[in-house]
Formats: C-alpha cells, sequence, structure tokens
C-alpha cells in the first residue's frame, strides 16, 4: 500500500484493493443480505437442477431396468452440488447467477487476479459454514449428540461464531472467504456528470467570459468542501432541482463572506456563482500545485 | 503567501487545468466504459481479440487518469466517476485468471501431489493419530470385547460384532447375506462415493477450528478400523478381512488421511502463525490445501468403484490382493512422483 488513500481508517463496509499496478481502489463490500439472497436464489437453481436429474435418473431406471442411469443421478447431482459455485466463479470470473443477479462479485482480497485455488478454497466450508450452525441451533442433538456438555458447548459456540464471521468483521468476510483470500463486492457504479467548469453552450477551450473578476483575498476564504457544495448545486440548477431563491440566497451569502460589492449576486445569481465557482475551482487548483490543499473554510492556509 | 496578482484574469485567458485534462482523457475513459459494461454483463468471452488487447491499456491509462485526479482535481464528481470507473475495470481485468487449456490435468496430477508432498508433517500426524486410534481399539478389545460396540456404530457393522458366529462374520467378506443384486451395486457404488467425499470434505473444512475436530475424526476412523481387524484378527481371518479391506482402502483411508492432513494444516495455520497474522496464515494454508482437497474428491472416485462393484464381484482372496497391489502402486507413484518432472525443468 504505498499510496494509502486516506489517513482516516476505511468506514465499515469498504475495503480497499492494492492491483499490481499500485493504485489503490475502494469497494463497497456486499452487505450480508445482498449476499444471502444470492445465495438463495443459487440454491433454487441447484436444487432444481437437482430434482430435474433424480427425476430424469428414476425414470430412467424405471423404463430400462437398469441401476446405471440411477448411479450416475446420485454423483452427478453430489458434483453438481459440490462444484456448482467453484464452476461458475471460475467460468464467470467471480460470479454465479445469484451474484450476478445481485450485482455482486468476488474478487482476491490482495489485488491480484482471482485464483483457481481461491475459489476452491473459499467454496469448501460452504456447507459447513450455512447447516451445521442452523442444525446447531435447531436440533443441536443431531450434531452434538449425546456429547457431555463441557465438548457441546464450545463446539456449539465455536459453530455459531464462525458463522456470525460476516456480521461481524469490517469487509463482511465469511470463513471461506479469510480461507480462499477473497471478499465479495458490490459491482461500483460510474456516472460521468458534467463539468461545471466548461461553458456547455461555447465549444470546449473557448476562453469564458466573465463579467466579474474575484481577487485572490477573496478566492482564499472558501476551500473545497465548499466547491463541491456549490458545484452540487450548481447541477441542481441545471437539472431544475434547486429553486432560483435558493441560488440567490446562497450568492448573496457567498458575497457577504468574501465582501463582493455590487448588485450581482441579486440580479444573476446563476452566473455570479458560475463565475465565482470557475474562479474558486481555478485557484484551488492552482494552490494545489504548490503543494496547498486547502479541505474546507476552517482550513488555515 | 498570497498571490498579489489578480486571479481572475488568469482564469479568463486560459482553460482550467483540470477542464483540459478531462477534455483530453474523456474520450478514452468513455472508450474503456463500454468495453467493461460488456465484459462485466456478458463476459471477456464477447470482446473482440483487438478489444482484448486494448482493454488492459486502457485501464492502466484510467489508474493514472485516477491518481492525478485525487491529487489535482477539484471536481468531485470527476473523481468519483474514475473511482467507480477503475474499480469496474479492476474487476473486469482481474476477475479471474483465465483458465488455460488443461488447467484441470496440471492440478491433479502436477499440483496435487506436490501440494500433498509438502504436507508431509500433517500427513505424518494424521497417519500416526488414525494408526493410534487403530492400536488403542485393539489394545482394549484384547481386554474386553465388549469394547467393540463403543466403536463402531452398530447400524454400520450390519450383524458384525463379537457375538456373531465366525461364519457370518466370513460370508460378510464374500458378499453373502447382502440382499445386493448385481443391477443395484453401481448405486451403491456412487452413494459410498458421495458419503466419503463428503466426510473428506469434512475433515477439511473443521481445520477451521483449529484442527481439533479434524484429529477426532481421524482418531474415531481409526478406532473403527481398529476394532475391525481385531475382531477377524481374534477369528483368525485376518487375511481375508485385508484382502476385502484393501483395494478400496488404499484409495479410501489415503484419502481421508490426506484430507485430514489438510485440515491439521490449517489449524496449524491458525495456531502457530509464525511471521504472518493469523488471517493471512489462514488464507495462506487454505489455498495450498485446496487443491489437496480437490485431488482426493478423485481418489474417493475410484474407491467408490472399488467398493461398490469390485468389492462385491470379486471374492477371490488373490485377485483382491492382486488389485490392491496395484491400487497401491499406483496410489503410491501418484503422490510421490507426481509433479516432479515440471519443477526440475524450472530449475
Amino acid at each position: 500500500m504505498s499510496e494509502a488513500l486516506a489517513d482516516e481508517p476505511l468506514p465499515k463496509g469498504v475495503l480497499e484493493v492494492t492491483g499490481p499496478e499500485g493504485v489503490p481502489l475502494r469497494f463497497d463490500a456486499a452487505t450480508v443480505a445482498d449476499r444471502a439472497v444470492a445465495y438463495l436464489l443459487d440454491l433454487f437453481v441447484v436444487g432444481l437442477t437437482g430434482i430435474v436429474l433424480y427425476v430424469f435418473g428414476v425414470f430412467s431406471t424405471v423404463f430400462t431396468g437398469l441401476a446405471e442411469p440411477l448411479a450416475l443421478v446420485i454423483a452427478a447431482a453430489w458434483l453438481v452440488w459440490k462444484f456448482y459455485f467453484i464452476g461458475f466463479e471460475v467460468w464467470w470470473q467471480g460470479a454465479t447467477p445469484g451474484k450476478r443477479m445481485m450485482g455482486l462479485k468476488v474478487i482476491s482480497a490482495d489485488g491480484s487476479g482471482l485464483t483457481l485455488e481461491g475459489i476452491v478454497a473459499r467454496n469448501l466450508t460452504r456447507d459447513l459454514e450455512v447447516f451445521l450452525p442452523l442444525q446447531v441451533l435447531l436440533a443441536p442433538e443431531q450434531v452434538l449428540g449425546d456429547a457431555p456438555w463441557w465438548l457441546a458447548l464450545p463446539t456449539g459456540a465455536w459453530m455459531l461464531a464462525m458463522n456470525a464471521l460476516p456480521f461481524v468483521t469490517r469487509e463482511r468476510t465469511r470463513a471461506g472467504d479469510l480461507i480462499g483470500g477473497t471478499r465479495v463486492v458490490r459491482l461500483p457504479k460510474s456516472a460521468l456528470v458534467r463539468d461545471e467548469a466548461v461553458r456547455h453552450s461555447q465549444p470546449p477551450g473557448a476562453p469564458t467570459a466573465d463579467v466579474w473578476t474575484f481577487t485572490a483575498a477573496q478566492l482564499a476564504i472558501y476551500g473545497e468542501h465548499e466547491l463541491e457544495t456549490l458545484a452540487d448545486l450548481l447541477r441542481d440548477a441545471e437539472t431544475g432541482k434547486a429553486r432560483p431563491e435558493d441560488l440567490r440566497m446562497v450568492a448573496q451569502t457567498i458575497a457577504q463572506k468574501i465582501g463582493f460589492q455590487g448588485a450581482a449576486p441579486h440580479e444573476d445569481p446563476r452566473r455570479f456563482l458560475r463565475s465565482f465557482y470557475e474562479q474558486q475551482r481555478a485557484h484551488l487548483e492552482r494552490q494545489l500545485l504548490y503543494g496547498k490543499r486547502k479541505a474546507s473554510k476552517l482550513d488555515s492556509p | 503567501m498570497i498571490d498579489v496578482e489578480p486571479v481572475g484574469s488568469r482564469a479568463k485567458r486560459k482553460e482550467l487545468r483540470s477542464v483540459t485534462f478531462r477534455r483530453e482523457r474523456e474520450g478514452q475513459w468513455q472508450e474503456l466504459d463500454a468495453l467493461v459494461e460488456r465484459a462485466l454483463k456478458k463476459g471477456l468471452g464477447t470482446l473482440s481479440e483487438p478489444e482484448l488487447r486494448r482493454l488492459p491499456v486502457l485501464y492502466r491509462a484510467a489508474l493514472s487518469s485516477l491518481s492525478v485526479a485525487r491529487r489535482t482535481a477539484m471536481d468531485r464528481a470527476l473523481v468519483d466517476y474514475l473511482e467507480g470507473l477503475a474499480a469496474r475495470a479492476f474487476l473486469a481485468v482481474y476477475g479471474s485468471r483465465k483458465g488455460t487449456r488443461g488447467a484441470l490435468r496440471r492440478v491433479l496430477f502436477e499440483e496435487f501431489p506436490r501440494r500433498v508432498r509438502a504436507l508431509a508433517p500433517e500427513m505424518a500426524l494424521s497417519v500416526f493419530v488414525t494408526a493410534l486410534g487403530a492400536v488403542v481399539a485393539a489394545a482394549l478389545m484384547k481386554l474386553d470385547v465388549g469394547w467393540y460396540d463403543a466403536f463402531v456404530d452398530p447400524a454400520l457393522a450390519g450383524g458384525r460384532d463379537p457375538n456373531a458366529d465366525s461364519e457370518l462374520l466370513r460370508g460378510a467378506l464374500y458378499g453373502e447375506g447382502t440382499e445386493m443384486n448385481g443391477g443395484m451395486l453401481s448405486v451403491f457404488a456412487s452413494s459410498l462415493f458421495v458419503h466419503n467425499a463428503g466426510i473428506g470434505m469434512l475433515c477439511f473444512a473443521l481445520g477451521f477450528a483449529a484442527g481439533l475436530p479434524t484429529l477426532l475424526l481421524l482418531f474415531t476412523n481409526g478406532l473403527m478400523l481398529g476394532a475391525f481387524l481385531s475382531l477377524y484378527a481374534e477369528r483368525g481371518m485376518l487375511f481375508e478381512l485385508v484382502g476385502w479391506l484393501l483395494p478400496h482402502g488404499i484409495p479410501e483411508i489415503g484419502a481421508i488421511v490426506i484430507c485430514g492432513a489438510a485440515g491439521l494444516h490449517m489449524g496449524r495455520a491458525m495456531i502457530a502463525p509464525g511471521r504472518l497474522t493469523v488471517p493471512q496464515s489462514i488464507t495462506a494454508a487454505g489455498r495450498r490445501a485446496s487443491f489437496v482437497v480437490l485431488g482426493s474428491v478423485v481418489l474417493f472416485a475410484v474407491a467408490g468403484l472399488v467398493e461398490g462393484l469390485f468389492r462385491q464381484l470379486v471374492t477371490d482372496d488373490l485377485v483382491r490382493y492382486a488389485m490392491a497391489a496395484f491400487n497401491g502402486v499406483w496410489f503410491f507413484a501418484w503422490l510421490l512422483l507426481g509433479g516432479r518432472r515440471r519443477r526440475e525443468r524450472g530449475r
């Protein structure tokens, strides 16, 4: 992690992965609910396949009088059950049908490519993780038998603890993920919104015609956080989500804070704000080249 | 330091750096976006050859854009977009390593034996615990044959217990007294495979509880084995029993011992992670052990066929011993010799 994104620790449910290129990328870990739904969808597919196989096997055996079709079906259904997840995660680059429907993907936690051994390892404990704790909860006598309490208690507690792993870990890691070195993430979304510093009516690169010029002292007051808020407001104004009164109020607040003289904030708040945004951004970007970053108006430099 | 020059005038003359930055690269980003969208929705296979070559190039360009934007861009929306784009492209590019041709052959005949050999200490412990179970069972049965019931589940024994007469015990070895007609043998074989392979996988997965349940499972397996051997030895039928047991026992008991070793390896990784953190250690051990379990599934399949078909159909002791020898040869040759050649070539 040569280039950590931030000094503060990552929030829960967010994981950072550094690929071979050395640029850390952030992913949202899939929630337990998402994964449970994906798993149920997959179970449904596996169950259906199993039923179809068994019906086929039993019918073939009854009609031909041979036992071999049934024997094959027993083995095949087991193989489907055990290798469905491994097969799809290899074939579909870390997604099963259920995961694909839920927009989830398995990745390697260390940022290298997802390997076959990682996929196999993460799926070997799957049944143990899901069904044994369920049994411990619903019918403990089946799992623990007549074991004495000093054996039954830690065993049951261990199984439940293993099941609780994805609920308590920061990256929602289940035991299989730990063993395989994998994580399940949500597919990130990406949509490019327009840049508010570009005059969209003009050809790109044309000089911007500002009516108002702000001094360096005036631009030194706000920081990146305020700039960002202003960009959001301008975007909202474009789509009609922000009312003209809001713009006017913001423009007047800014004018007052930076000591701007004139009627512009009152008469044409939108153009005033856009103009201020452009120059504020140019100022902050230039300061950044000097190595000075101003996160918000509360920042001192 | 405060700039004395009016900043606004300069901004008027020149386009913003970040605007130029975006204008120059936007086309590439959108091209990457479209490729990634298709790769994630329909699979990498739907991309054409030139597109596949283009993908990593565009991905690296997007990463460099992201690095620059994170440090210099004041447009958070742009940075967010690039974060999302780069992350999606990462998934498309590093989703999984493409399975090369012959991956299964490589795993079975090179990786599997090599990794089993690398587990030598765990294998030794696994064999030792199984043997210990067998010796303990045999010793206790010398004192009192009543111990038999404690070691062998009556449902599994099917009447083969110390109270049974020798004829019944002998008959059980040669397929007498069972209701099995020839046709159902294949079903029997595949049920055995499914049952045993499931136990093997459990043996590995239980390693996640520090390997203790794995030890317990191996020990009880040994107890059962010892009780059986001791019962038949007492009646002077050890030779017949071994002939009955070995043909399928070599792959089957071998596979259980191997899966047990894999589970113990994981337990060891949890208890003694060495220089790694515990999660790192578990991951490393789990990945190493995964192919071992995969190979064992094949062993269980072979054992199921031998146990379900051969053992029921062939009742001649000598043929059984010949089969046992044959199984022993390929089993040990596979584990001891497999995957050695490539390693030497690599040196």
